[in-house]
């Protein structure tokens, strides 16, 4: 008795602490935000930060022409326009570029900008063990040669028209020999913006480099948040937590938001060509007839409007149609399924041929997907859908080429280069190779132009693959925000120029960090635990505790092996995810070595629990940082999260418990025991979309999922956790209640109770007093054993509400193949349930000394 | 997918209660859905309409048309097909699993008893749902993954409760006199023990059937379930929810389907296990 009281005592004292830290956050108010401050928001977080080692577009989306700038760049029409250099020649011919560099130029960190950087940038890229994700575009460049501090020459092996061009990517931006190997976790570069922090799994703060060369950007901070969620995207647009969404995930919802005068919609122009990719290397589809049938096949307008709600202008080559060298080509196999029979019949299918279809998870994918495969079925073809993320379809489709079909946007611009290498839809052809080597020798614009449009009608005749359309730039601004680019030459956010013709105001408050709460309830929990074991030495002896502990001790350890061994059979190469679409072989090769993947696997195992044992959870592959770190930030939502939903479901169960047992067999009694078997049966995500429809779509008092953090003020954070806490929390107040009533009817017909009454106290003090005192204990087990379950059990209510929680973060880790941060989290949530077990076992072993005996 | 079985209300006597007559109603209504959509529904559920897109509940749509102009009656008596299979097929694999498992370990005590219930415990000791997840991110999404990932967690429940049972059942009068009569253990487990816990593991059979219909939803919701074109009723939750502000009855028929057909199940084994043994319901 001694023993379950003081553990109560100890999970009360918890959860007041918890309470305590929530009432204190909510006495600070958030604050407006400052106008000069851009909060933008994009629908996948880079995995680093570092563009010359990474093809993930989301690196490129948050520092290019941010944090990093090349020698050249991509201007917002398109156009290669001066950056660090101010000027270049080229030689006649085309295989000497000289460089004239800008002057007084300095990294944010002081370092200064000249030749011998470009140098190093350069060589760096092009290195042999480089990780650049573009490394074959470099292979033209034979030397770079430092002529003076302000002049560099490139010496080429051959001409290559396009090397200008790709010195304006990404991949090719000037990075300080000092701090280049940091970059991932700490960008520094020469841009107007500096990095200043990351909050994984939410956003990424640049703030303004009052020391840039350039003119000064007029906003003083930018704010990058990741939303995939196209729900929680539209929400917190909607609530007005993010200025701008410049690709924004969900056209369904565009319509509504036109009607906002707050927003401004701009559909602008990506150069993503948006694909049914043709496994070309593989029967059928080696057959000229059956890709001819299968666009033919092909209904686009029906994919625009199903998939994409009409956004999204129709192509029939790999071109994008604002580009002046477009040819229009999506007149060459219109629309027709009796064709496509035909050709299909010609080409030796007569009835047609079954297929595979592999989907990435975007939903512009998964959707066409689906009106692809009813569409082909109408010429024949019957198609198998395949989910896949991403990793996985990197690992099959990308990599290894184990594919039939895809969909997928090929967002790189001027990529028509890809039809003359070695890529995974498998096409070769002489001619075009020949077209491509005449273009990347031509100097002159007319003849360029003539052999792109070249270049794309060969493509479409030999209808390599089938083309869908071009992905828009789905914009929504706020509608004060001027300054941002309408259209997208390169996957790049230029947040540079960008400002609001509004007046600011005050700037927001700070707000204590989260971390202090858990070095608070960390002793407390500790201490809690240390008084119970002591007290169960005490009163059970050493032989029983000892036992449990071993067998505590045993079965945490084979749930490691279990966790390890499954992780490791996992298909999807982590090193190929970081390195993203367009990696080179050797590039992830590098990589792999660099995380340490290539060590045996009982090596590792015994490296990862030796690490355990010290605390170390090791360094997430994905973000670089130690996993440790992660989890503390994660815990800082899913932790207050699963008190206030134990909070809630505990005061909504109480009163309906000792309700119903009070009025047992009475239609009082049935009715809400009625009640909490619907609680019971409805799941947890689907109670939570109702909530949504209910009290953010309809009544709009609480945001509909996003988390804006601690030091947001508290406010804003306990608002954005209601809507979740009610959803993990009303299933479990069911069975909670259930289970309450129960243990009271038991107690109610006990000898003493039945004392009680006779001794003619009232029903209240006889309930009260007695019953629920001895009736606490099986339900308090159970509210014990829920926790751990709703610290990770709320996984789905998580991704419902896209909160930046552990169960997210396992989740996302899962998908990005991050398979140290699932290690860990998995095993510490196993701990945490078998900890709770033994605790448990424990109190109940000292109520009841007959358990002792049976287990010892 | 948790094991603790929750106490039904305080119906007495060994009768059928209003609670099993509505359970096997919602039930017998569940399984009718499944055999109707193998001879019938109102729309074939393959044929995309554009233009028919979106349509709110009607007289020609019931309950009105998806993104795709499909039918979402049509889908939901299709995808009661998927959660059906999955949940019974799950339970099945806890069953032939579990309880040979449970029997074994009532019957030979000792080691194998401690070894039996200790990979039990490390079963339990992991979050069935994030387990579930890793193993089709392991295996693969699909309806078949499906079914291994939550069979996996019926197989200690229905292990425990047969063991629980029979534990029980081996110091009774009559298996003392089988035993003395010479005969095995094994035997014993099948001809005496299980014929008398059948009851017990009928009413937990319910209650993993109506946890797997739920599970189900939840992978299927996250998208590791019955893929694409096969309709299922957490996939279309998944796809109604970006649509939820303008078209709500995407996201209101496929929960209803899901907390009917779970509902039902619970309780039917609520009133089973009222009908079977009195006592049972009293005694957590």
């Amino acid at each position: 008795m001694g023993a379950a009281r003081s553990e109560l005592g100890n999970r009360f004292r918890t959860l007041l602490a918890g309470l305590a830290i929530l009432l204190a956050w909510l006495v600070l108010a958030s604050a407006a935000q400052a106008r000069d401050t851009l909060r933008l928001a994009m629908p996948l977080e880079p995995p680093n930060l570092d563009p010359t080692a990474g093809a993930a577009a989301a690196i490129d989306e948050v520092v290019y022409g941010n944090v990093f700038e090349g020698l050249v760049r991509i201007g917002p029409t398109g156009r290669v326009e001066p950056a660090l250099a101010e000027s270049w020649e080229v030689s006649p011919d085309g295989r000497i570029y000289v460089f004239h560099l800008r002057r007084g130029v300095r990294f944010q960190d002081g370092s200064p900008f000249d030749a011998g950087v470009v140098k190093f940038s350069l060589d760096r890229a092009r290195a042999k063990d480089s990780a650049n994700a573009q490394k074959a575009y470099f292979e033209p460049i034979e030397r770079v040669e430092v002529v003076d501090p302000l002049t560099v020459r490139l010496v080429l092996r051959h001409a290559a028209s396009s090397l200008i061009y790709v010195l304006g990517w990404g991949d090719a931006v000037m990075v300080s020999p000092k701090s280049a190997a940091d970059n991932a976790a700490h960008p520094v570069g020469t841009g107007p913006f500096r990095f200043a922090r990351w909050r994984r799994g939410d956003s990424i703060e640049l703030v303004r480099n009052p020391a840039y060369w350039g003119p000064q950007p007029r906003l003083n901070a930018v704010v990058f948040r990741f939303i995939p969620d196209p729900t929680a995207a539209y929400a917190a647009i909607k609530a007005g937590n993010i200025d701008a969404y410049p690709n924004f995930p969900a056209p369904e919802n565009l319509a509504e938001l036109r009607r906002d005068p707050r927003f401004r919609v701009v559909v602008g122009a990506t150069e993503g060509e948006t694909i049914l990719a043709l496994n070309n290397a593989k029967p059928p589809f080696d057959n000229l007839l059956v890709r001819r049938a299968l666009a033919h096949a092909i209904d686009r307008k029906a994919i625009i409007d199903g998939a994409m709600f009409g956004y999204g202008q129709p192509i029939g080559s790999h071109f994008p149609p604002q580009n002046p060298d477009y040819v229009d080509l999506t007149g060459l196999y219109p629309h027709d399924v009796a064709r496509a029979k035909a050709l299909l019949a010609q080409a030796g299918y007569p009835n047609g041929f079954a297929a595979t279809l592999k989907l990435p998870p975007p939903s512009y994918a998964r959707r066409s997907g689906e009106i692809i495969a009813a569409q082909l079925a109408q010429a024949g073809v019957r198609v198998t859908i395949e989910n896949l993320e991403w990793a996985q379809w990197l690992d099959q489709v990308l990599k290894n080429k184990n594919f039939d079909m895809t969909v997928v946007s090929h967002t790189e611009p001027m990529d028509y280069d890809i039809y003359g290498r070695d890529y995974y839809f498998g096409y070769r052809s002489a001619a075009f190779d020949a077209l491509l080597d005449r273009l990347n020798q031509a100097v002159d614009a007319p003849t360029r132009s003539l052999l792109l449009k070249a270049i794309q009608r060969k493509i479409a005749e030999d209808s390599v693959n089938v083309f869908l359309f071009e992905f828009p730039k789905l914009n929504v601004w706020d509608a004060h925000l001027r300054g941002l680019w309408r259209d997208s030459p390169v996957q790049a956010n230029v947040v540079a120029e960008a400002w609001f013709d509004e007046p600011g105001s005050t700037a927001p408050a700070e707000a204590p960090r989260v971390a202090q709460s858990s070095a608070w309830a960390a002793p407390v929990a500790l201490a809690g635990v240390a008084a119970l074991m002591l007290l169960a030495f005490v009163r059970l002896g050493a032989t029983y505790v000892g036992g449990r502990l071993l067998a505590l001790t045993l079965t945490f350890l084979a749930a490691t092996v279990v966790v390890f061994l499954l992780i490791q059979v996992t298909p999807g190469d982590p090193a190929a995810y970081m390195m993203g679409l367009n990696a080179s072989p050797e590039a992830v090769a590098a990589l792999r070595t660099q995380m340490g993947l290539d060590g045996s696997l009982p090596q590792r195992y015994f490296d990862w629990i030796a690490g355990l044992a010290r605390g170390d959870f090791g360094v997430s592959y994905t973000y670089r940082v130690p996993v440790g770190q992660l989890i503390a930030e994660r815990v800082a939502v899913s932790l207050p999260l699963a008190l206030m939903a134990l909070a809630l479901a505990v005061a909504v169960a109480f009163p309906i418990g000792v309700f119903a047992a009070r009025r047992r067999g009475r239609a009082a009694d049935t009715v809400t025991m009625g009640v909490t078997q619907v609680f019971m049966a409805m799941p947890n995500f689907w109670f939570a979309m109702l909530l949504v429809l209910v009290f953010a779509v309809g009544l709009r008092w609480l945001p509909a999922g996003g988390f804006p953090g601690w030091d947001a003020g508290a406010w804003p954070a306990l608002k954005a956790l209601v809507l979740p806490a009610l959803a993990l929390a009303l299933p479990q107040a069911a069975i909670l209640a259930r289970v309450l009533r129960s243990a009271l009817i038991d107690t109610l017909d006990e000898d003493y109770v039945r004392t009680a009454r006779a001794k003619g106290l009232t029903e209240g003090q006889v309930v009260y007093r007695h019953a629920l005192r001895n009736a606490l204990i099986p339900t308090l087990t159970i509210v014990g054993l829920q926790f751990p379950f709703l610290l990770a059990g709320a996984v789905i209510v998580e991704n419902v509400f896209f909160l930046p929680g552990l169960g997210r973060l396992v989740f996302q880790a899962i998908t990005q193949r991050d398979l140290i941060v699932v290690q860990s989290v998995v095993v510490l949530l196993v701990f945490a349930v078998v900890v709770v077990n033994f605790l448990v076992d424990l109190g109940y072993a000292a109520i009841d000394p007959r358990l002792r005996r049976r287990s010892a | 997918m948790s094991e603790t079985t929750i106490p039904g209300p305080a119906t007495r006597g060994g009768r059928a209660s209003a609670a099993l007559w509505l359970g096997a109603a919602l039930t017998g209504l569940f399984v009718a859905a499944v055999l109707l959509s193998l001879v019938w529904t109102p729309y074939p559920v393959a044929d995309l309409d554009m233009a028919g897109r979106l349509r709110a509940p009607s007289a020609a749509h019931w309950f009105g048309t998806d993104h795709f102009g499909r039918d979402v009656l049509s889908m939901i008596l299709v995808g009661a097909r998927n959660s059906l299979a999955v949940a019974v097929v799950a339970a099945g694999v806890g069953l032939l699993v579990g309880v040979p498992l449970g029997l074994l370990a009532a019957a030979k005590g000792g080691l194998t008893d401690e070894l039996v219930m200790r990979s039990n415990d490390l079963i339990f000791a992991f979050p069935s749902l994030l387990l579930a997840i890793m193993i089709t991110a392991v295996a693969g999404p699909g309806a078949i993954n499906a079914v291994i990932a939550i069979g996996v967690f019926n197989i200690p429940v229905f292990a425990r409760v047969a063991r629980g049972a029979a534990l029980s059942l081996w110091t009774r009068d009559y298996v003392l006199a089988a035993r003395v009569a010479g005969k095995g253990k094994g035997l014993i487990s099948l001809q005496h023990i299980l014929p008398n816990i059948a009851n017990l593991l009928i009413v937990q059979g319910a209650i993993q059937f109506s946890m797997g219909v739920l599970a189900e939803a939840a992978l299927s919701y996250v998208g590791l379930g019955a893929q694409p074109p096969t309709p299922s009723w957490g996939r279309m939750l998944n796809e109604a929810q970006t649509l939820i502000g303008f078209a709500p009855w995407l996201a209101i028929f496929p929960g209803v389907a899901i907390v009917l057909s779970v509902l039902g199940l619970n309780l039917l084994g609520d009133g089973l296990r009222d009908l079977f043994d009195p006592k049972l319901d009293r005694s957590r």
